[in-house]
């Protein structure tokens, strides 16, 4: 892939305006880590949206709203009560990637490695679509498939709405990869909400061991309603694990990633638990 | 497409390709520090600054910095009035081709400049894009805690 003309909108609507003009030949830009990586004759003219706002946090009532631009690295620095994203951060890539990377790149286009998918379905959150009007998904919505089904031309993400982690609630996120920097090979993430010792909601996904990030459902099912404990945990996790069929690629065998996948399903439950029962993670 | 930007302190203006990347562009301004190492941003030898974030320059495109302040270790210390980093390395033994350090310095500048006595964690993450192939990392190590350590000291 090789662009051929660059563009600098400054506001959204113009952003939206030269992306509609262009047509199928518009490649908006959101950090461009991923260029690198786009081999290919084929040619884009690039619409850069570093310019065009959207590139904050912010509190608003009992979500986070996350700017589609804001940098990775920027989700790292920040830090409030029931803020968690900081904890994907640090795991992703490098930090001058993190310095250019945004958070709306990471979650446009999906795959199976992605960081942010996995952590946003088990959050719960909701991302916002900008077209002739704003319209949110949540977000197991937006990942059921390749996120592009749900634009028109010229439609770019604006926001993603992330509910803050609440008293009584935990964050639990593991991702492994062979060395710091490497693509993801299983990539987990888990929400838990205790009454008590039961638990009275859950959350898991799960990605770069799918097909596409995607919450296990089965295993949520089979933890809601339970009193809270490591043998109940590993006892659901052994019960559902294979639910889902869990894929190995880049020499590591379905076998491996399922194994992997038994192991740190627990870890993530027992941190996203512990994060519970001592408040907001 | 012609761009302008502010160069390490200068104003500069050149006619780049429109794909072409700040790496290249800033190698044929004369910046030989940055280093083309990867051209994936896996290796962190190509670190600059770039409107004061730490960047890959090997991933983004010149035109990304029109009307933008790019910094490169040609900015920082001279042979004659080395920066406290640039020391600090050299009295470690840190340096041993040396192919690393344009980036590595950049990326502890970028670290220092909003945090001058930053833990080991902290130096561990803020350096986790930048390979070293000859040192081992420990006596780079040393160094940054040094610089740290003298941070804390000018803080109290």
């Amino acid at each position: 892939m090789k662009i051929n003309s660059y563009h600098r909108p400054t506001t959204l609507e113009e952003a939206q305006r030269i992306l509609r003009e262009l047509g199928a030949n518009g490649l908006p830009l959101a950090g461009a880590t991923s260029h690198a990586f786009m081999k290919g004759p084929e040619e884009k003219a690039a619409v850069d949206l570093a310019w065009i706002g959207y590139d904050r946090i912010e509190r608003g009532g009992s979500a986070f709203v996350i700017g589609a631009n804001t940098r990775v690295a920027d989700l790292q620095a920040y830090h409030a009560p029931g803020w968690v994203l900081d904890r994907v951060a640090l795991r992703f890539v490098s930090q001058p990637i993190r310095g250019m990377t945004t958070i709306g790149g990471n979650v446009a286009r999906v795959f199976p490695w992605n960081d942010f998918p996995v952590a946003l379905l088990a959050l719960g959150a909701e991302l916002v679509i900008a077209g002739d009007q704003k319209v949110a998904h949540a977000a197991e919505t937006y990942f059921k498939g390749q996120p592009a089904r749900l634009y028109q031309p010229g439609d770019l993400l604006v926001e993603i709405h992330v509910p803050v982690l609440a008293p009584g609630c935990g964050f639990g996120y593991h991702k492994e990869t062979v060395v710091n920097m490497d693509f993801s090979l299983l990539t987990l993430a888990a929400w838990m909400k205790l009454e008590k010792r039961t638990i009275a909601a859950v959350r898991v996904a799960a990605g770069a061991g799918l097909p596409l990030p995607a919450r296990l459902t089965a295993l949520e099912g089979a933890l809601v309603g339970q009193t809270v404990s490591t043998e109940t945990i590993q006892a659901a996790v052994a019960g559902q694990l294979d639910a889902v069929k869990w894929k190995g690629g880049d020499g590591f065998s379905d076998a491996y990633i399922r194994q992997l996948a038994k192991a740190h399903l627990e870890d993530v439950l027992i941190e996203a638990w512990q994060g519970a029962k001592g408040g907001a993670a | 497409m012609k761009i302008q930007f502010t160069l390490n302190g200068e104003a500069r203006s050149i006619e780049i390709a429109v794909h072409a990347k700040l790496s290249d562009v800033l190698r044929q301004l004369g910046c030989a520090s940055v280093k083309m190492g990867c051209n994936e941003g896996a290796c962190g030898s190509c670190a600059v600054m770039l409107n004061g974030r730490l960047v890959n320059s090997c991933l983004a495109y010149a035109a990304q910095a029109d009307k933008g302040i790019v910094e490169t270790v040609e900015s920082v210390g001279s042979l004659d009035h080395p920066h406290a980093i640039q020391t600090a390395l050299v009295e470690a033994g840190a340096v041993q081709c040396g192919y690393c350090m344009p980036g590595m310095i950049m990326a502890a500048k970028a670290l220092f400049d909003r945090n001058p006595s930053p833990t080991d964690e902290e130096l561990a993450i803020h350096l986790d894009g930048q390979l070293c192939r000859c040192t081992g990392y420990e006596k780079i190590q040393t160094a940054l805690r040094n610089v740290a350590a003298a941070g804390r000291e000018q803080a109290q």
